[in-house]
């Protein structure tokens, strides 16, 4: 196989997984998982010995959130495309501000309150799920915008 | 770049759901682009320009910031 056809397969494939999305029935089922698994993570609360289902819900939430996120609008053009593209990169850009700031700010807190502290990391769970929902309100707010 | 979208649409009595629907995009595309926050791809010019029988040139123009 040629060096050229390799590439030409190589982008090729790119370009497919760059234009994968779900349709737009997919949004509702999205937003079924993820409210469903909110409400399962509040009533885990009230039960006790549930901290093995913790991460199933967390799962299930990024999962619903992925799904609404990738799932068409109903006339999807370019200009959605476009709006789109903009909130994945504010998204990207604010995830990585977070995660490099939240735990500066705790430890700051920490210190100003004389508490015992020490500089922490957080879950894989919070940078996703904040990720995630930063690029939907981004999404919803730029659509809004241009109404 | 400024545009006469909104000119070109009413000589042709159109409203920015019958445009967007001839040239399959959504209503806030034409709505965007009339009012300069998008600036839309060749093909999409290309469609409007086929819709208005005129020119792209004759209804985008460029200024001098661009």
């Amino acid at each position: 196989m040629s060096k050229q056809s390799i590439c030409e397969r190589e982008r090729n494939h790119l370009e497919k997984m760059n234009r994968f999305q779900l349709s737009n029935q997919f949004k509702k089922i999205g937003f079924i998982i993820a409210i469903g698994a909110f409400i399962l993570m509040i009533g885990r609360k009230y039960i006790e010995d549930s901290e093995w289902i913790r991460p199933i819900l967390h799962g299930m939430l990024l999962i619903g959130l992925l799904v609404i996120s990738l799932s068409k609008e109903k006339i999807e053009d370019e200009f959605i495309d476009s709006l789109r593209a903009q909130s994945y990169r504010l998204a990207f850009i604010m995830a990585i501000v977070y995660s490099l700031g939240q735990p500066l700010i705790n430890y700051g807190v920490a210190t100003l309150l004389h508490q015992e502290n020490e500089l922490q990391g957080f879950s894989y769970f919070q940078v996703l799920f904040f990720m995630l929902i930063v690029q939907l309100m981004f999404f919803w707010q730029l659509k809004r915008m241009h109404k | 770049m400024k545009n006469t979208l909104k000119v070109q649409r009413a000589i042709l009595n159109l409203t920015q759901d019958d445009l967007a629907k001839k040239i399959g995009v959504s209503r806030q595309t034409i709505n965007s682009i009339e009012k300069n926050r998008y600036v839309p791809s060749t093909v999409l010019a290309l469609k409007l320009s086929a819709v208005f029988s005129i020119s792209v040139n004759d209804f985008f123009i460029l200024e001098d910031t661009d």
